[in-house]
């Protein structure tokens, strides 16, 4: 699904950098893939790159295949001519993102943010949302808006919004970060439980190695060296 | 593939109304700078415009008078007729024989009276209101009042003659067609036809008056005016035509002065209307492109998640487009509501001074249409170019601080 060579992402920020480098990575359908690590090792960078919406700052190669038998989109050719639009046609028919904060539009109900891929894609309402929400639990607060609603809640509803368009691929960053261990293991349960049942490609994010593992994701390795005289923290993930 | 635009009207419409305090801020910034404004423009139409329309519309302006008396006669008034810059032009009969003396069955008080000669097109008449003939003539008002006649009514018209070493005097009915406004003549007199003028002049002159019935010497020679009554088609061709006077060696009075005073104070007013207007135009257009510039910063974590969906880059940049429309129409909309009261406030306060149906402050359909038109544009260009370069940006770069 994913074939990265060489990528490499540098921030600098106050003479401080950071270099997110991955010499090698694959990702295959159906794959359930856990990136840890402690905060500021990068591993919300990879995911951005991994949903094409941070550019790499040099690609060897970055390949996606979104679909089994289709020829694999080159995707550092596409940053490389701008395509925007394009990236996010990709994003819109294969992805599904839950950010960190959850990243819910406040002036929609829970319902219309579950929605708003599906809607985005001009998928009918089949029920899918209101089957979620019951999975999820969070069926009877579907007509409220996110201020109505607890973290953990609202983390449930952006977990709900990536999956209801039936992506091939979800990205979730530190989906549970912001919840007491107790929401956060219900949550990612719940989370993995559903992304099996439904048969999507995983790539997670966390720094709680300790939770996750017990769900059967596969860890990416990966080594954080800091450079204190330059200044310069690198991250090599491969995989 | 995009995203039909009524999805992204539809997320903007809502956003707009979830933050609808927010929202409500933009509205009245937009028509604190609009309203003034407005008003500005508003009594720079209403005054210019009050001042042009008095020149304009007052005949009295248009009137061109020879200063002194001379010898015209009707192949030179109708060769003067004929320019296309005379709207009007009678002749006059001497002032000493354009008299008449009026008496009516109401009043115990006979009235001399100016006999001003008038024709169809009188600029100083309302229209219809015109003496025919020997017989129907036109009132001034403060002559109505001391006869106490109205259209319709009969006065007794006399006027006497020293003929041949006997005082003759001759009475004629003349019928009242109108009573014309103050303004067309102040003092008393009566608006009648050339003919009856000629008539009157005739009988004090001793000359026969066949029509009439008067006796006397027979006319000899050809009929000259010493006077005449002109009016320009418009203001704009007083001087000219005095120019043109001129060069026939006719001296002429006109207002052509006064028109001049006003239109150089339309030009001075109107050149310090366009500098603050400029000035305003700025200030507005700036205000305007900064609020929204904000706000499209302000909303870029939003954006972002619609762009993590998939939102297109114009689809993004359609949904701040959206949201200035809606703020332009309604700060539009207020701008013209404060304007309208404090118009109706002005207008109400100066009502003493001006005429019935004046306004000072006021302005034309077509003025609210182009303030619409410039705010919806100022707005959709700043939202829009705002729009754009906020979805340029990397939505990973916003994304997290939702």
């Amino acid at each position: 699904m994913y074939h990265l060579r060489d990528v490499v992402k540098t921030r600098e920020a106050e003479g401080i950098s950071f270099r997110l480098r991955v010499p090698s990575l694959q990702i295959a359908m159906g794959e359930k893939i856990a990136l840890t690590g402690e905060s500021g090792c990068g591993k919300s960078t990879m995911l951005d790159m991994l949903a094409f919406i941070l550019k790499p700052s040099a690609i060897g190669a970055f390949r996606f295949r979104p679909e089994g038998d289709n020829e694999p989109l080159d995707i550092g050719a596409y940053w490389q001519a701008g395509k925007l639009d394009q990236l996010g046609n990709l994003r819109k028919r294969h992805l599904g993102y839950v950010i960190q904060t959850g990243g819910l539009l406040p002036y929609l109900t829970v319902r219309d943010n579950m929605n708003l891929c599906r809607n985005v894609l001009g998928l009918k309402r089949d029920g899918t949302v209101e089957h979620l929400a019951a999975e999820l639990g969070i069926a009877n607060h579907l007509n409220k808006l996110p201020d109505a609603l607890s973290t953990g809640e609202r983390q449930r509803v952006a977990i709900g919004r990536a999956l209801a368009h039936k992506p091939s691929i979800v990205i979730a960053d530190e989906p549970t970060a912001s919840l007491d261990p107790y929401t956060a293991h219900k949550i990612m349960t719940h989370f993995i439980g559903l992304v099996d049942e439904l048969n999507i490609t995983v790539i997670l994010a966390s720094h709680a190695w300790g939770h996750i593992k017990k769900l059967g994701l596969r860890q990416l390795h990966h080594r954080t060296v800091r450079r204190a005289n330059k200044n310069l923290t690198e991250t090599m993930v491969s995989g | 593939m995009g995203i039909p635009l009524i999805k992204t009207f539809v997320l903007a419409s809502r956003d707009y109304l979830h933050e609808w305090q927010m929202s409500f801020c933009f509205v009245i910034a937009l028509a604190a700078v609009l309203g003034p404004m407005l008003v500005l423009f508003g009594l720079k139409f209403g005054i210019v415009g009050a001042m042009v329309d008095q020149l304009v519309e007052d005949p009295r302006n248009r009137e061109i008078r020879p200063v002194s008396s001379g010898h015209y006669d009707h192949g030179w008034l109708d060769s003067v007729r004929s320019r296309p810059d005379v709207a009007f032009l009678v002749p006059r009969t001497r002032s000493i024989a354009a008299t008449i003396e009026l008496a009516s069955e109401r009043s115990p008080r006979n009235v001399r009276v100016e006999l001003i000669p008038s024709a169809g097109g009188d600029p100083t008449l309302p229209p219809g209101q015109v003496p025919e003939g020997v017989t129907r003539i036109v009132l001034s008002e403060s002559t109505a009042k001391k006869l106490q006649v109205g259209a319709g009514d009969t006065v007794d018209g006399s006027v006497a003659r020293q003929f041949r070493n006997q005082r003759e005097r001759v009475h004629l009915p003349l019928t009242v067609t109108a009573v014309a406004p103050a303004q067309a003549f102040s003092r008393d007199g009566a608006f009648v036809s050339v003919t009856l003028l000629e008539a009157l002049e005739d009988f004090r002159d001793g000359r026969a008056v066949p029509r009439m019935g008067w006796a006397g010497d027979q006319a000899t020679g050809v009929r000259s005016f010493p006077s005449f009554r002109l009016y320009a088609r418009s203001i704009y061709d007083v001087a000219e035509l005095a120019n043109a006077f001129a060069d026939l060696g006719v001296d002429v009075h006109t207002h052509a002065a006064d028109i001049e005073r006003v239109q150089r104070m339309n030009g001075n007013l109107t050149a310090i209307y366009w500098a603050i207007a400029v000035i305003g135009l700025f200030g507005f257009s700036f205000s305007l492109a900064a609020n929204l510039w904000a706000n499209v910063d302000r909303k870029r974590k939003e954006l972002s998640v619609l762009r993590l969906v998939g939102f297109r880059t114009l689809d993004i940049a359609w949904f701040p487009i959206v949201q200035a429309f809606y703020t332009a129409v309604l700060g539009w909309t207020l701008a013209v509501g404060l304007y309208q009261a404090v118009a109706w406030i002005i207008n109400k306060m100066m009502a003493s001074e001006l005429e019935q149906g004046q306004r000072v402050c006021w302005l034309l359909p077509d003025h609210y249409a182009i303030a619409l038109a410039l705010t919806c544009a100022a707005a959709v260009i700043s939202a829009g170019l705002a729009g754009l370069r906020s979805a340029r940006v990397e939505p990973s770069e916003s994304l997290r601080e939702l």
